[in-house]
């Protein structure tokens, strides 16, 4: 939805409601984690083919966005695949710089998967900051039931224990999948959309805080140009 | 008379073709009709007359501002001072507000007035005062003449203002002035200079934002333009400073990348095949874009060749897997790409992007994302041992200090010369083809041989056909030799018998008539 429409402060965009009030879209960085195989892109491609009107046909399926709506708000989410192979995990933090959600994905039917993300788990947790990211632990390919080896009690306890979110999913069905992206961006939008400027933005560091409210105030007083 | 009329309109006189300048050359219709050497003349003037006029512009933007700056200089910038004075930061460089600059002005009026105006006038040259002196000599990429590119880029900018009129010359004036500024930070340590340029961008973000009431589109595309003017006009002073390690850390990697050449596309695993014409082609052209990447100067269009590497390298992986490409699939790619490219001054590149680009194009957005995955490409490469290799230690070693070659050795260990062409033709699709074409030219030798061997062979047998052919005419002759039989001479009838008994041959008779 809305790609050229136009936007509102912070680079979000705006979107009418049936009574003509503007209704903001706020961007969303999501990255998938997790081993390789164990269904991330296909997970990715499944939350973008949901949607009425595809998005511009890609040729590769890394990168993806897609616009969810809420009662009062748009969310853009922006899909960031990873690398899933081992060697590259070193390299990964760089992906999940300054994401608003984590999916942290693992394959039901292969225990080593998620041990793995017990590993991403702990590298994650060294970059996490409270409350600016949304970790969420999925179990996919929920479809394989009688090859299963991580029973749902074992995903959950863990959630429960690292203060997670935890869902199955197939995306081979799609079963749960938007349920998923429904959730996240209820979550998302609650945690850190509610600050005002925590979506549409990121920067590595908080540059000049205390000289940019200055400089805010005193811009109002002195704006006298344009019409 | 109409068709002489219609004749007319498709014939072309003599004298059309010919240089309007009446030079007697010909003319050419790309060139306005003027020859080449009269449309070298023209295009030199008109452009010289527009940056005159720019010049001419900037100067009158710059006296209606003193002469306002006068007028009202009493009271107001009085109060101005006081009230903001307690937030200048005199050696801060971000100008955010336009009300601060001119406060600041109020200070430093007349240094700064010199400075700038030396800055538009094009006299400047001719006159330079002590304080002028002072910022040419720090900065040489602002006094030097400008070079065509920039130019070229402060034009494009002008004429870009000129559409937005009154906002438009507050905008020049803030760039000018915060490039004059930064001509005077060189010293700066590399991340004060990012400092001052993003809190640049940020306030001119907000001002902006509060012109247009939220239109971001708008702010958006003048951001855009902003960085491209201040970016085009910094790059030579803030581009690999010299107060950073990044030029060491470009010569390290580009070292690295250097000792990493015998790394093959099997050994990352990348689902490339380069025997496929579009996917070898998709690969040259992800080199071309990544190393054109240096050639750029604003942040941006550094970013843009990094997506259009990358959109290359998702069409090969698509071309060779017949499916999307996934991150697990692009990011080896990626740095496949990156070792064959060698891209000059990778690290370099990757920390001004990082310091001076837009923020908000940075870290989300596809560009973003691409340039993540470089940034991961080169962290990759830089801490690249044998696992990631999935090759022993050992072997790591030895490719490394180049005492071997995987190229060789994989197939058969002690004994290059023996099963290599097999494993050459898999590594390099050049080679390949070349071993094609000598098996082709091999094929084709031998069976000229044959066609030769043929071809002796029957003139062996035409040599051979007449001399057989004459000895069993030969043969023949002499089995059966050529007997003469005497000749027997009889009459008729010299057998007859009964000669006696037929009666007397009939005489002829004569009848008178």
């Amino acid at each position: 939805m809305g790609e050229n429409l136009p936007r509102v402060p912070g680079g979000a965009r705006l979107r009418c409601d049936t009574l003509g009030r503007p209704v903001q879209t706020l961007r969303v960085k999501m990255v998938l984690l997790g081993g390789s195989g164990v269904g991330k892109s296909t997970l990715a491609q499944r939350f973008v083919k949901d949607e009425f009107r595809m998005t511009t046909p890609t040729v590769g399926c890394a990168y993806l966005t897609r616009v969810v709506h809420l009662s009062n708000v748009s969310l853009r989410f922006e899909i960031w695949d990873t690398a899933g192979q081992e060697k590259y995990h070193s390299v990964t933090p760089l992906y999940y710089r300054g994401a608003h959600a984590a999916l942290l994905v693992y394959d039901i039917s292969k225990r080593e998967t998620f041990i793995r993300a017990q590993v991403w788990l702990k590298e994650l947790e060294k970059h996490y900051i409270e409350g600016s990211t949304v970790v969420w632990l999925v179990g996919n390919k929920g479809d394989l039931e009688e090859d299963r080896q991580v029973s749902v009690q074992e995903g959950q306890g863990l959630a429960n224990d690292r203060g997670l979110f935890f869902i199955e999913t197939s995306a081979l069905s799609g079963d749960q999948v938007s349920n998923l992206l429904i959730d996240v961006a209820h979550r998302v939008y609650e945690c850190t959309g509610a600050q005002q400027g925590g979506l549409s933005e990121w920067q590595e560091a908080p540059l000049g805080d205390l000289h940019h409210r200055d400089t805010s105030s005193l811009m109002t007083s002195c704006c006298k140009v344009g019409p | 008379m109409s068709q002489r009329t219609e004749r007319r309109g498709i014939h072309v006189d003599q004298s059309d073709l010919l240089c309007k300048k009446g030079c007697g050359y010909y003319g050419n219709a790309a060139w306005q009709g003027l020859c080449s050497k009269c449309w070298r003349e023209e295009y030199q003037r008109v452009r010289q007359k527009q940056i005159q006029d720019d010049w001419a512009l900037a100067e009158k933007l710059q006296r209606e501002e003193e002469a306002a700056y006068a007028s009202s200089h009493g009271a107001q910038t009085q109060s101005h001072t006081q009230s903001t004075a307690p937030q200048t930061h005199p050696g801060h460089t971000s100008l955010g507000p336009f009300s601060k600059f001119e406060e600041k002005k109020t200070n430093e009026k007349t240094r700064k007035v010199t400075t700038v105006k030396k800055f538009f006038s094009p006299s400047s040259r001719t006159a330079p005062k002590k304080e002028t002196q002072e910022v040419r000599t720090t900065s040489p990429s602002l006094s030097r003449h400008a070079s065509f590119e920039t130019d070229q880029v402060s034009k494009d900018f002008v004429d870009f203002l000129k559409n937005l009129q009154k906002p438009g010359r507050e905008i020049h004036k803030q760039c000018r002035a915060f490039i004059v500024n930064m001509s005077g930070k060189k010293d700066l340590g590399a991340d004060e200079l990012s400092e001052c340029v993003q809190d640049f961008y940020q306030s001119m973000a907000d001002r902006l934002m509060s012109h247009y009431k939220g239109s971001s589109e708008s702010v958006e595309q003048v951001m855009d333009q902003v960085e491209k003017y201040i970016m085009t006009r910094l790059y030579k002073s803030v581009f690999c400073p010299e107060t950073t390690d990044d030029e060491k850390k470009d010569l390290a990697t580009q070292k690295r990348i250097r000792a990493l050449h015998w790394v093959t596309i099997q050994m990352l695993c990348v689902s490339m095949d380069e025997e496929i014409p579009e996917v070898s082609e998709n690969v040259v052209k992800a080199i071309t874009d990544i190393i054109e990447m240096d050639s750029k100067r604003v942040p941006r269009d550094k970013l843009g060749c990094i997506t259009r590497c990358s959109k290359h390298i998702f069409s090969a992986i698509r071309i060779t897997k017949n499916e999307p490409a996934s991150a697990d699939d692009f990011l080896p790619a990626l740095i496949y790409i990156v070792l064959k490219a060698n891209p000059p001054r990778l690290q370099s590149n990757i920390q001004y992007i990082t310091r001076f680009c837009n923020p908000s194009r940075l870290m989300t957005g596809e560009d973003g994302y691409y340039f993540t995955n470089l940034c991961c490409a080169a962290a990759f490469i830089e801490k690249l041992d044998a696992q990631s290799l999935n090759l022993s230690p050992e072997e790591f070693e030895r490719y490394m200090s180049g005492q071997a070659s995987p190229r060789i050795n994989s197939s058969d260990a002690d004994w290059p010369g023996a099963g290599q062409t097999p494993d050459v033709v898999a590594t390099n699709p050049v080679l390949a083809q070349l071993n094609h074409n000598l098996e082709l030219l091999s094929s084709l030798n031998s069976r000229q041989e044959t066609v030769m061997e043929a071809a002796q062979s029957l003139q062996a047998d035409l040599l051979s056909w007449p001399q057989a052919v004459k000895r069993e005419v030969q043969e023949i002759l002499e089995k059966y030799p050529l007997q003469i039989l005497p000749r027997t001479v009889s009459a008729i009838d010299a057998n007859n018998m009964d000669n006696e008994n037929l009666p007397p041959p009939l005489t002829p008779q004569v009848f008178a008539g």
